[in-house]
């Protein structure tokens, strides 16, 4: 284990702009750095990390900064290539200067800019179910474990009974019930719109499936921290219910809040990949990497870039952000690190 | 408690009342029985009955052995519990069952110090922010004078000033322990209740911190309860002292009465059972009371008398009546049918 003071060339530096002492060089008057500004130096070191951050990064800004990306190449994800696509639906074009991942079978659809556009759904989706994740499992797990008596086990049993749930059947089966209710008769829907409720019951499917592990995690740090006398010393003080709930225990639970939702967020992505390969997830028009790839296993033989480009996007973002999650595990907790 | 009078802040005051009055208070608690059946039965008398009263700027020892209710009463005293039955009276208004809001003003004039300086301060906070939560939770200080305010208590329980921007884990248990009672002084409390505070401590650091809380008693007047089972330490601070036994105070009195002439068995067994330094010079042992068996289960306790299952005068009487906390010498309380001060030296001389 490292010794949790830095290094003094670390200490040293000016770490807040806060004018906090008039000389930070003596070692008396050297800000003391909070647990978790600890674990951050500690994740800068970590090369992995950095790199795995960076990747992560670089798709981000590939999934922002899709239209410009697409608009360089010169083509956007709807156009349809006809021209370009013989009678048997193979594209008569590979790898060319307008069209730099090559075009879709078929549709005759540019592959580079489905791609690029494809990160948005897969980052959005996982993005917004881990926020979502996170706000509602934090909550109920503070409340349950801090509340106790009967309110932590209703809250309990909640949260087994959500965890207990057939999860494959309910996201297979809630966004059919979802588009009866709302779009209507599949015969008469618009496309748009259709794509637009798929994307929303995806996300309410995983948020509804995804808060309940992370609450009974939460509520298990609660329970052991709210025996802490430190606590105790809060309420000795009159500190009243809310601020010793949000001002005492929530900064104690930033290590596994940050750590539950870094490795929560890969697992998204494979899952909303997964959801719409089968066909229960994100549909057309909306460019997917699932899509794609649902459709580009049919033609593997004759188009395999048409199924690599996708999956290694994929699997590097989320091998990427799977290291990461691990590296910041290690960096908040360092009694895990094998 | 007719004249009730509000001094600062919300907190009133009966004229000639003592600081801190606990009247027959009981906590108990219930403990789930096995089986369905005997759901709910089952309580746990962890405190069952105990008086005490603490004039200003005294200083009350709280001794006993592991398990006798000392710091349930601590927590009691600080109102982080409520008593099952009884009063606790401060300047005279009961507290016992007030809710957090009407609690709030008191809060102030009550605090507590931990036995474990590693888990009584917050890991996430700055010691400035630790020290100044009194500050900010009572509006004592504008906002502009609380750093100030902040580094003049870190100064004066003996730790450097510049330091209020650190974090807990970069202090030693001594210095953690000072900075949790310049989180008790900050709210300028009138009663200041030590739970075991030297205990978790290196013995040359138990020195030092008892010595700061001498000193900060002398130049303050704050009224101490003291919690501890180091008999040492208690003579050392404590104008008068209360032995504890199973859930009850079985004797109280000033210092010096106690410790020399104690009239119950039990504190006479307890003041045995001090190691005595003179061996080491030649003085021949003094004779040491072992108690027999063990502490009975405050689940079940013993009828009439608490401590007549270990005792070596019981008779048919302890079984019976339970004897009151009574004087028998001057100013010692005794609750023991046959209270006599000890045939024999037993008490270590002290160091």
């Amino acid at each position: 284990m490292e010794p949790l003071i830095d290094d003094p060339a670390l200490t040293g530096k000016p770490l807040s702009s806060e004018p906090a002492t008039p000389s930070k060089t003596s070692p008396n008057t050297a800000k003391g750095k909070s647990p978790t500004r600890i674990a951050l130096s500690r994740l800068r070191r970590d090369k992995v990390a950095m790199v795995s951050l960076g990747v992560f990064l670089f798709f981000v800004f590939v999934a922002i900064f899709a239209p410009l990306l697409a608009k360089l190449e010169g083509q956007d994800p709807t156009t349809f290539h006809i021209d370009l696509v013989d009678d048997n639906g193979y594209p008569t074009i590979g790898i060319t200067g307008d069209h730099w991942f090559g075009i879709e079978p078929r549709l005759g659809r540019d592959l580079f800019a489905r791609w690029v556009y494809g990160a948005r759904p897969s980052l959005i989706v996982a993005g917004l179910v881990t926020v979502i994740t996170t706000i509602i499992g934090v909550t109920v797990g503070l409340i349950a474990g801090f509340a106790g008596g009967w309110v932590d086990r209703v809250l309990s049993w909640i949260i087994d009974f959500v965890l207990s749930l057939p999860y494959l059947l309910f996201a297979i089966a809630v966004p059919a019930v979802l588009l009866s209710i709302f779009v209507g008769t599949a015969e008469d829907a618009d496309a748009q719109q259709v794509a637009r409720v798929r994307f929303f019951s995806l996300i309410l499917v995983l948020s509804v499936f995804g808060w309940a592990s992370l609450a009974r995690l939460i509520r298990g740090e609660v329970l052991s921290l709210r025996e802490r006398e430190f606590i105790q010393a809060a309420r000795v003080l009159g500190v009243p219910t809310h601020k010793v709930l949000f001002k005492e225990l929530l900064p104690n639970l930033v290590g596994p809040i940050i750590v539950s939702s870094s490795i929560a967020l890969p697992t998204y992505i494979v899952t909303e990949a997964g959801l719409t390969f089968l066909g229960v997830g994100l549909v057309e028009p909306t460019p997917s990497w699932g899509l794609t790839i649902a459709t580009a296993v049919t033609y593997y033989r004759a188009h395999p870039v048409f199924l690599w480009v996708p999956v290694i996007g994929i699997t590097i973002l989320v091998l990427a952000l799977s290291l990461l999650g691990d590296a910041i595990r290690d960096a908040f907790d360092p009694r895990t690190r094998r | 408690m007719t004249a009730a009078t509000a001094a600062k802040s919300g907190v009133r005051q009966v004229e000639g009342a003592p600081l801190l009055e606990l009247d027959d208070v009981k906590m108990h608690f219930r403990i789930k029985g096995e089986g369905i059946l005997a759901r709910g039965n089952k309580w746990v008398q962890a405190v069952d009955g105990v008086n005490l009263t603490l004039q200003p700027g005294e200083t009350l020892g709280l001794v006993g052995e592991s398990g006798c209710g000392k710091s349930t009463t601590a927590r009691l005293i600080t109102r982080l519990l409520e008593p099952t039955g009884g009063q606790i009276r401060f300047q005279g208004v009961d507290i016992a069952h007030m809710n957090e809001r009407q609690l709030r003003p008191y809060r102030r004039e009550i605090q507590l110090i931990f036995q474990d300086p590693y888990s009584s301060l917050n890991p996430r906070h700055t010691v400035g922010a630790i020290v100044g939560t009194a500050l900010r939770t009572h509006d004592m200080v504008p906002k502009s004078g609380e750093l100030k305010r902040v580094q003049e208590l870190l100064e004066m329980v003996g730790l450097n000033p510049e330091h209020y921007n650190r974090y807990p884990h970069e202090f030693s248990g001594g210095q953690r322990q000072r900075i949790g009672i310049a989180r008790a002084l900050a709210a300028r409390p009138k009663v200041i209740v030590a739970d075991e505070p030297v205990s978790a401590l290196d013995v040359s650091i138990q020195a030092q911190v008892m010595n700061l809380l001498e000193n900060l008693r002398k130049d303050l007047g704050i009224a101490f309860v003291f919690i501890a089972h180091d008999l040492g330490v208690v003579r050392h601070f404590c104008d008068r002292v209360a032995v504890m036994y199973l859930g009850r105070v079985v004797e109280e009195g000033p210092r010096d009465e106690l410790y020399e002439k104690p009239n119950h068995p039990y504190t006479q067994a307890l003041l045995s059972a001090v190691p005595d330094i003179g061996v080491v010079r030649g003085v021949p042992p003094k004779s040491r009371i072992r108690l027999q068996g063990d502490v009975p289960s405050p689940v079940d306790p013993p009828s009439g008398c608490r401590f007549r299952t270990r005792c070596w005068k019981a008779e048919d009487i302890c079984a019976t009546q339970d004897p009151a906390l009574l004087e028998h010498t001057e100013k010692l309380h005794t609750a023991c049918h046959f209270a006599a001060p000890p045939t024999e030296s037993i008490v270590a001389e002290t160091v």
